[in-house]
């Protein structure tokens, strides 16, 4: 509760006194982005996606079994010891065993490429809100190279499981040929680099990782952080969903003020000072809204303009991507930009969506690396997902698709609880290549987390959340679910020695 | 009375607009948060000559109370039970609430209101003074886009309070065929290294690095201090404008024409111009009587054609710019670098090796009803048996006369190409189509070439 005696000549409610203020200097954060979801530029779609789930299974499938045999060697249920089987097919009816394998979720409202191929579909269907149906008729099997065998059991109701990640279960198979799942392992957290592991911390070595996560007080008092001389962390702004509009401006205030506390123009000399603290935006996805217009619409102007060859103004509208650019190149002078694409973003649909063209972008462009620069371009315009270590952490960015699919799956609100769920099968997009698009990979799997990061962020979010897990070695990652600001009009600091979560919200 | 006072009572008494303090600080070159006081004190000192005169809207920054955000927040604690099988050790280490700072703005009328929900204050300021309370914030957005175009206009950015020493941007590449004309500028442009310069030093978009959409003119325009294309291209173009009167409708290729001159020159100067095609060691080919038309062929690029499309009355301005431009020429330097051209011109026209590229160069005339007709330069494919009984395709380059009813189809696309090499062989064949051209004839047209 505050009146409005209390704000009485506060610092900026009075005269201007002549004193010209001085220029503060924006702090600065190490940054290396990793390029494990750059595809190469001689792509090729002629291959099967099968590969990507047996490279999958490949990788994840020994940490997946380590885990088991902690757990179940030796395990004696009714008087039999479970033991382990290697294939899925090896399974025998009545015997006590584990077996690991691929989750595949036969559910009915699932697009199913097969039935559109037999249907001779050549559009793809219409996306849906979920893939689970109420019916009970959802089915969960598990699948190696060498078969698939129908999970059953009250223990998956659990777990979340959707397609593509790797488990393993034990139990036996029942006179039905399905197998009575009595418990079931995940591969858990990936082993994780230690900080400053790609990059080198300035001069004075700050506290050695881990140890620097502090448990923060309650009312931690960020914005006066006024000691120029005691390093305070830096904060890293993540923002996703601006969706620059051409048509809706009922966020266009929102996106203005946000403008102006990024570049510290808005409030006072104290808060400017913490905004100066903030080193680097990351806008993850969504920065361009989608079109909405109706079928009928575009098509009736089809007709109307007849044969038109190349650029047709009244069928493209620049705005967005103008309003964008103009953000983008106000808030560059001051501040380096990460940008992941979002679904709605001009980049391939499929995962992993390459980074936007910086033709995209004619005033923010000179901003970007040169093609084949080796230190990554001041606005950095990178793929989604996207991986890369800021001030030491490694870090794990997306632009939510991953996570709106595998939500899909579950019938379940608890979208912090997915994204803790895909770091511990160790795959940030396990629904990829079943419903979430993507490239029929060959030779790499590039989905599953060989390495835990050390902030877990996805985009393009309903609401915001955060929360810290930990694994069996010590690691602990935060996730943050970035709400969509257009939406929510809000945005995320992140403290870059604590990895504290703040969160900003816009209201007009 | 104060400068500010003076700008803020023109603008919000007499003109009845809404200003705010990112305006103000655009428009009188004033640290933001100086003009957030002046707002303020502007606010003031008029709500005490009269009641109700200006309205206010204040920005305020800090804590509001928790009471929703709780419910947000926690949404992940609790639903986690899935995973903590395998995990037993789970805690729920940052279930306490995340800080969450709210930045409000709210007009005059509602503060007490809004202050009232805030916990804690960290920051507040006028953030904008109109003549009537306001409603509809989104007045202010457009406000907003009054600030970007003035920014963009002048050195707004010294006033930012936040900057970045260590902000770098690349430097423009030379493309090759495109910033042919505009290579001149970019030598002259500063090198921007990193960390050399302090980014407020360089303004969002600074003149010197001409944007990439530019036209020739344009970056002409922009950049009238360069020496080198400067000179030549006044000198070039002297003599263009009789000839553009007959001709009227080619008139936008001569001005091509001259900066294409101009950058000879550049070439001549130094070699080593890596815009500039290496052309001078194809064959010095003999100059045609016909020097107008020969100098034309040059330009098939886009920019010419498109130019070609425009109307009568953009030429005649460009004619008028351009004879603005030009006093003093120099004839004989021009017919020399005619000559230079000259080998230019076939790495230019067969360098399109592309069999659907159909319009290579071309050579028009303007009859007097406005209509234009000529030829163009074409390649055809042409298959053949040859010897041995296999099919050989080859490419022909042809000539093809048409007149302005057939609309020309430009490939765009075909300037990059022109970095490509080809052969040589066709290279003579532009020469003869002058007179040729002049006088296309109705014939012409149905010939089968």
């Amino acid at each position: 509760m505050v009146t409005l005696d209390e704000i009485a000549n506060a610092g900026l409610l009075q005269k201007p006194s002549g004193t010209v203020p001085k220029v503060l200097e924006r702090s600065e954060s190490q940054y290396k982005p990793l390029t494990s979801f750059n595809l190469g530029k001689d792509l090729q779609y002629q291959q099967q996606f099968a590969d990507i789930y047996f490279l999958r299974l490949t990788k994840i499938k020994p940490a997946v079994e380590e885990i088991a045999s902690v757990a179940w060697d030796g395990t004696i249920i009714g008087g039999e010891t479970a033991k382990k089987v290697e294939r899925v097919l090896d399974v025998r009816q009545g015997e006590l065993c584990w077996v690991t394998g691929t989750v595949y979720m036969d559910m009915a409202l699932k697009p199913n490429i097969l039935e559109d191929v037999s249907k001779d579909r050549w559009i793809s269907a219409p996306s849906v809100d979920r893939y689970y149906s109420e019916d009970g008729k959802d089915s969960v099997m598990l699948e190696d190279d060498s078969g698939r065998i129908q999970l059953v059991g009250d223990v998956l109701k659990h777990f979340f499981m959707v397609t593509g990640c790797i488990i393993a279960v034990m139990g036996t198979e029942n006179a039905n040929g399905e197998f009575d799942v009595i418990d079931v392992k995940f591969a858990d957290l990936a082993p994780q680099p230690g900080r400053w592991e790609l990059s080198k911390p300035p001069a004075p070595v700050p506290k050695p990782a881990k140890k620097g996560r502090r448990v923060k007080d309650e009312d931690e008092d960020v914005e006066m952080a006024d000691s120029p001389s005691s390093k305070p962390g830096t904060k890293i702004a993540i923002v996703s969903g601006l969706e620059f509009s051409g048509v809706d401006t009922s966020y266009a205030m929102e996106l203005n003020l946000l403008l102006e506390f990024l570049l510290g123009e808005a409030l006072d000399p104290a808060a400017q000072k913490e905004m100066a603290q903030i080193s680097r935006l990351i806008i993850a996805g969504n920065s361009i809204a989608a079109e909405r217009k109706g079928f009928g619409e575009s098509t009736g102007g089809d007709k109307k303009s007849g044969k038109k060859y190349g650029y047709d103004s009244s069928t493209y509208n620049p705005l967005p991507s103008q309003l964008l650019d103009g953000f983008l190149s106000e808030l560059l002078p001051t501040i380096p930009i990460t940008l992941l694409p979002g679904v709605l973003d001009p980049a391939n649909a499929s995962y992993p969506q390459q980074p936007i063209h910086a033709a995209m972008f004619p005033k923010s462009r000179s901003y970007v690396a040169m093609p084949g620069a080796t230190e990554p371009g001041w606005l950095d315009t990178v793929t989604n997902p996207w991986e890369g270590e800021i001030e030491g952490w490694r870090v794990l960015g997306t632009g939510g698709q991953n996570l709106d699919d595998v939500f899909k799956y579950v019938d379940s609100d608890d979208r912090l609880g997915m994204m803790e769920a895909m770091c511990r099968w160790r795959c940030s997009a396990p629904t990829a290549p079943d419903t979430l698009w993507a490239y029929p990979f060959q030779d790499d799997e590039p989905f599953v987390m060989k390495e835990c990061p050390h902030l877990y962020f996805v985009g393009c979010q309903p609401e915001f959340g955060t929360k810290v897990i930990q694994g069996p070695d010590g690691q602990m990652v935060r996730l943050i679910a970035v709400p969509s600001f257009s939406a929510t009009r809000e945005l995320v600091l992140v403290d870059s020695e604590t990895l504290d979560v703040t969160r900003i919200k816009i209201a007009v | 009375m104060e400068v500010y006072s003076k700008f803020l009572a023109e603008n919000v008494l007499a003109e009845d607009k809404v200003v705010t303090y990112r305006l103000l600080s655009c428009a009188l070159h004033v640290h933001v948060n100086t003009a957030k006081q002046m707002l303020y004190d502007f606010h003031k000192t008029q709500n005490e000559k009269r009641a109700g005169a200006v309205h206010a809207t204040y920005l305020i920054y800090g804590v509001k109370q928790h009471v929703e955000l709780a419910s947000a927040s926690h949404n992940g604690g609790d639903g986690d039970v899935e995973m903590t099988s395998s995990m037993p050790d789970v805690d729920s280490v940052d279930d306490d609430v995340v800080p969450t700072f709210t930045l409000s703005i709210v007009a005059e009328e509602g503060l007490e209101d809004a202050l009232a929900e805030y916990d804690e204050v960290s920051a507040i300021h006028v953030y904008s003074v109109g003549p009537r309370p306001t409603k509809d914030f989104a007045l202010l957005a457009d406000v907003a886009t009054d600030v970007l175009s003035l920014g963009a206009q002048d050195d707004y950015n010294e006033h930012a309070p936040i900057s970045n020493p260590r902000m770098h941007r690349r430097e423009r590449q030379v493309a090759s065929a495109k910033a042919k004309t505009t290579t001149a500028p970019t030598h002259v442009k500063p090198k921007q290294e990193p960390k050399q310069e302090p980014s407020r030093l360089f303004p969002v978009k600074p003149a010197p690095a001409p944007a990439p959409a530019k036209t020739v003119a344009e970056a002409q325009a922009v950049k009238p201090d360069v020496e080198t294309p400067e000179k030549t291209s006044s000198s070039a173009p002297s003599k263009k404008p009789a000839p553009t009167l007959k001709r009227g409708g080619s008139t936008n290729s001569s001005i091509m024409q001259a900066f294409s001159k101009a950058t000879t020159k550049v070439k001549k100067a130094e070699t080593s111009q890596p815009a500039t095609p290496s052309g001078d060691e194809s064959s010095l080919q003999p100059m045609s009587d016909d020097g107008e038309d020969d100098t034309e062929i040059p330009q098939p690029r886009a920019r010419v054609v498109s130019g070609r499309k425009s109307k009568t009355e953009r030429e005649e301005e460009l004619r008028r710019m351009m004879e603005e431009d030009d006093d003093g020429d120099e004839d004989e330097e021009e017919k020399a670098e005619s000559l230079d051209e000259e080998p230019e011109e076939p790495e230019e026209e067969a360098s399109a090796p592309e069999p659907t590229q159909d319009e290579p160069t071309e050579v028009a005339t303007t009859s007097g009803d406005g209509r234009r007709r000529g030829k163009r330069r074409i390649t055809k494919k042409k298959q053949i048996m040859d010897d041995q009984g296999y099919l050989v395709t080859i490419q022909e380059q042809g000539w093809e006369s048409f007149s302005e009813d057939e609309a020309p189809v430009q490939p765009i696309a075909s300037k990059p190409k022109t970095a490509s090499s080809a052969p040589p062989a066709p290279a003579a064949k532009p020469k003869k189509s002058g007179p040729k051209g002049s006088q296309g004839s109705i014939m012409s047209f149905f010939s089968k070439k």
